[in-house]
């Protein structure tokens, strides 16, 4: 990076606890927060069991003011608002959202970088409409055009456009800065994070709300996930013992839903308004592979390159790196391609630095797990501690990376995070400790 | 120290037609390519219309096109729109070129909706008031295609063109509805200046011409209901608009650090100076009003490109057909040029291909760079009765010769994201 970007709120919602402390104290103690599905029925699927949202109303975390628009925020939506309020306000940030107050930041300052999914329609609502049109069994479509179409709520489209999370974020909170939706599966968040720190970095913004929200648990992202043969179909009896990323006896993913976000904030910014300042953002990779449209052999996005071009924009060398945060689907040939990428990029030195994986946890969120990996890598920075990796005994073959089922003191300056999506991008962060001054 | 960034290549399928030149020629030739939709039958919807991409196939386009069967609608345009952009900008010639300095940043749609299976399922597992998952589930392992569904995600495109030129660079891509490719041409610049990659492939692909992009917008009465004056439906400013056109395509351009172009020996056909983004934070329904977000963006690139407003020879406007958007920009422009708003030239396009939603800001880069070549300026046609609220220059009804050498193209997304380029002749 051309100048470093703090890191100066955190804010996650998953299924193991929403508000960074919540979060990072479960993880901390190896909780398990997979259990069976109750949002909708899973009994027609293999995989019964995913990583829902225990207690979540979005509208806590929207201003009075803006309550009545909770009704047109899909599920995913619902993760961004809120996970983007925690991370303003543990920021220290005043912005819009707080009603009582004046903003502390110029708006046109204030961006947001947002990683999103292709966000599917609510069954039910669309349902009750197409079954207005229906003719000898089938769906017509002079009767969907003549009446159907008018079941739907007019604002139903914006329930579904996955750049819909960065606009509630941006209007509750007035910012008006540069805004932008990823949409790369799994390094959604990375990409986002990584594209945000450049904007502040080049000068284009002061502060970014910054990170990623999606929700597979519905039953369109259950049956993609399970045509993709990627869910663990052995721990329907005991959940939270089900997704084992790394392990020998890891079998499949399990699905979550969540997300995270960081206020990143130009560091003299931070610094002038004494904010607590998690850590640095010194480093950014990105890159892609040729194989992702082989969907049924995956690869791991070029994580290699990405990972390599984040250690080296960060000035420092593969073992100088203290903490992994792993990507860790659980999905046996994914884990196997992602151990091979972090062995490419960190060689020799990547048997010495310990890793964490925090699927076996909450479940895979998609656009919203890098947001939640970069919180653990933060909050690292601050406990000095490596959470364990839940449901890791012992390595899957080939697998180099060094894990652990207990927590390890560390001392920890440089954190390296990566993920990769289905379809063959890949993104590497590396943040770093802020030292006193 | 920042990298200039140039234009080597541009490749486009789009409504009016499947190259540069063909879209170039129709453009100002005042060509509309707004027919009944034909894609599903629509004779009974609000909208009987659309802009479609007629005939193209994928297998005349390109070589190697089986690798693609499972693509979808937009990603099929996006592989032949990058295919020409790649060749004419001599990339493919290039012995030993670094792929892992080759980058992609796209602003792409959805893929294409399994209709009537999707559809089908919600019908036949329906009981009580609502879908039977259970039911459902079993039915649709029956129905559903691997492939179909994973390539729904819009990330996918990334991968064909991946696997099509070879590529290993960073990858984006974004999806700010209407405003993506005009964000992914901006950002991809930022990827240019700061040496991250020496060429990036950028541009957007999209299409919504199905039941349910068209039900969508109907519902939100975005779009035209000329349904009885079809071609003339889009009319961009003028007092008589009412909505604008759904249309589908994909647009792609080669953008290199300049040293890495005149190094190898390649034709520059523009340059990129200025980028700036901002949000509405308005509502999700409406434009700010007063068009603050969008004078934001374009005040916005013009800082970045350190030029002033009177710099600036023409201006690619949004400008969708909407009563709204169009009332807005004009207003904005009016903000951020003064007095010399009523000076500069401005149009759109979309009278002539529609709305491209994420691939429009893309097509209509590729028009100011044609301007710019040739010196004419593409006309916003169906333009008869003057707005009183739109009263600038939209260079009506037919296309104008001009000294153009700066020009800025805008974009607008539902929810309020804003995008602004400028862009030069090359030097």
């Amino acid at each position: 990076m051309t100048r470093p970007v703090a890191v100066t709120g955190l804010g996650v919602v998953t299924p193991a606890g929403i508000g960074v402390e919540e979060f990072s104290t479960a993880i901390h103690e190896g909780a398990g927060a997979i259990g069976e599905i109750t949002l909708f029925d899973s009994s027609g699927f293999d995989c019964r069991i995913g990583g829902q949202l225990q207690g979540f109303s979005a509208r806590k975390f929207v201003p009075k003011s803006y309550r009545k628009a909770v009704k047109v925020m899909a599920r995913d939506i619902e993760i961004a608002v809120a996970a983007a309020d925690l991370a303003v306000k543990d920021s220290g940030i005043v912005t819009r959202a707080a009603e009582d107050q004046e903003m502390n930041i110029d708006p046109k300052r204030l961006g947001c970088k947002i990683g999103a999914g292709l966000i599917c329609t609510d069954l039910d609502e669309l349902g009750t409409a197409v079954n207005t049109a229906v003719e000898n069994g089938k769906f017509s479509f002079v009767k969907w055009g003549k009446h159907g179409i008018d079941n739907l709520t007019p604002l139903w489209l914006l329930k579904y456009l996955p750049n819909m999370l960065a606009c509630h974020v941006t209007i509750i909170h007035g910012a008006e800065g540069p805004s932008n939706t990823i949409t790369c599966g799994e390094a959604s968040s990375h990409l986002a994070i990584g594209e945000a720190a450049r904007t502040i970095s080049q000068g284009a913004a002061d502060a970014i709300i910054a990170g990623g929200a999606e929700s597979k648990l519905n039953p369109m992202g259950l049956l993609r996930q399970s045509l993709l043969n990627r869910l663990c179909v052995d721990g329907n009896e005991s959940p939270v013992d089900a997704c084992r990323p790394f392990d020998s006896r890891h079998s499949g993913t399990a699905l979550g839903e969540g997300g995270g976000m960081l206020l990143l904030e130009d560091i003299d910014r931070a610094a002038s308004r004494g904010a607590r300042i998690y850590a640095e953002v010194v480093g950014f990779g990105a890159a892609c592979d040729q194989g992702g449209i082989d969907i049924e052999t995956p690869t791991a996005g070029g994580l290699d390159k990405a990972v390599s071009k984040a250690i080296s924009s960060a000035g420092i060398e593969p073992q100088q790196v203290d903490m992994i945060v792993a990507h860790g689907t659980g999905v046996p040939r994914e884990d196997s391609c992602e151990c091979q990428a972090w062995k490419t990029a960190m060689g020799d030195a990547l048997a010495d630095i310990p890793a964490v994986a925090i699927t076996g946890s909450i479940g895979s969120l998609f656009a919203g797990g890098g947001g939640t990996q970069l919180a653990i890598a933060a909050k690292a920075l601050e406990t000095q501690q490596v959470p364990p990796t839940r449901n890791f005994a012992s390595c899957a073959d080939g697998c180099h990376l060094n894990l652990a089922d207990h927590p390890r003191s560390e001392k920890i300056k440089y954190v390296v995070s990566g993920s990769f999506s289905i379809g063959g991008q890949s993104a590497a962060l590396v943040l770093k400790k802020r030292e006193s001054y | 120290m920042s990298k200039r960034v140039v234009i080597t290549g541009m490749g486009t399928v789009n409504p009016l037609a499947h190259s540069v030149a063909d879209t170039w020629r129709a453009m100002l030739d005042c060509q509309s390519a707004i027919s009944p939709t034909e894609l599903f039958d629509a004779r009974t919807f609000p909208t009987t219309f659309s802009a479609q991409v007629k005939d193209f196939d994928l297998n005349r386009a390109i070589k190697g096109a089986e690798r693609h069967v499972h693509s979808g609608r937009h990603c099929t345009f996006a592989i032949g729109a990058a295919d020409q952009a790649w060749k004419q900008s001599g990339l493919d010639e290039v012995a030993e070129l670094d792929k892992s300095r080759v980058g992609i940043y796209l602003g792409s749609g959805e893929g294409s909706l399994d209709f009537d299976n999707f559809t089908s399922l919600m019908i036949d597992a329906w009981s009580e008031g609502k879908v039977d998952t259970s039911k459902w589930a079993e039915l649709a392992f029956q129905r559903m295609d691997l492939y179909r569904e994973t390539e729904q995600e819009s990330n996918m495109v990334l991968a064909h063109l991946a696997a099509h030129f070879g590529l290993s660079g960073p990858a984006f891509n974004v999806l700010t509805a209407c405003a993506a490719s005009t964000q992914a041409i901006g950002e991809a610049t930022c990827l240019v200046r700061d040496g991250d990659v020496d060429a990036i492939v950028t541009g957007g692909a999209h299409s919504m011409i199905h039941p349910y992009g068209l039900t969508g917008f109907n519902r939100l009465r975005a779009l035209s209901t000329r349904n009885d004056e079809i071609p003339t439906a889009s009319r961009p400013f003028e007092m008589t608009r009412d909505g604008f056109v759904l249309g589908e395509g994909a647009s792609v351009l080669i953008l290199e650090d300049y040293e890495f172009a005149v190094n190898r020996g390649a034709t520059v056909l523009a340059e990129i100076i200025g980028y700036g983004a901002s949000a509405d934070a308005f509502r999700i329904t409406d434009q700010d009003p007063e068009g603050d977000g969008a004078a934001t963006a374009m005040r916005a690139a013009l800082a970045d490109a350190r030029v002033e407003p009177k710099d600036i020879d023409y201006i690619s406007a949004h400008g969708t057909a909407t009563q709204q958007n169009d009332e807005v920009e004009t207003k904005a422009v009016k903000s951020v040029f003064g007095d010399y708003a009523y000076k500069v030239p401005i149009s759109s396009v979309k009278g002539m291909i529609g709305h491209l939603i994420a691939a429009a800001g893309a097509t209509e880069l590729i028009t100011c760079v044609l301007a710019i070549r040739d010196q004419v300026l593409p006309p916003t046609i169906n333009y008869n009765v003057k707005d009183p609220k739109c009263d600038l220059d939209y260079v009506p009804n037919k296309p104008r010769p001009a000294k153009v050498d700066t020009v800025m193209s805008n974009s607008f997304g539902f929810g309020g994201q804003n995008n602004t380029l400028i862009i030069i002749g090359p030097r």
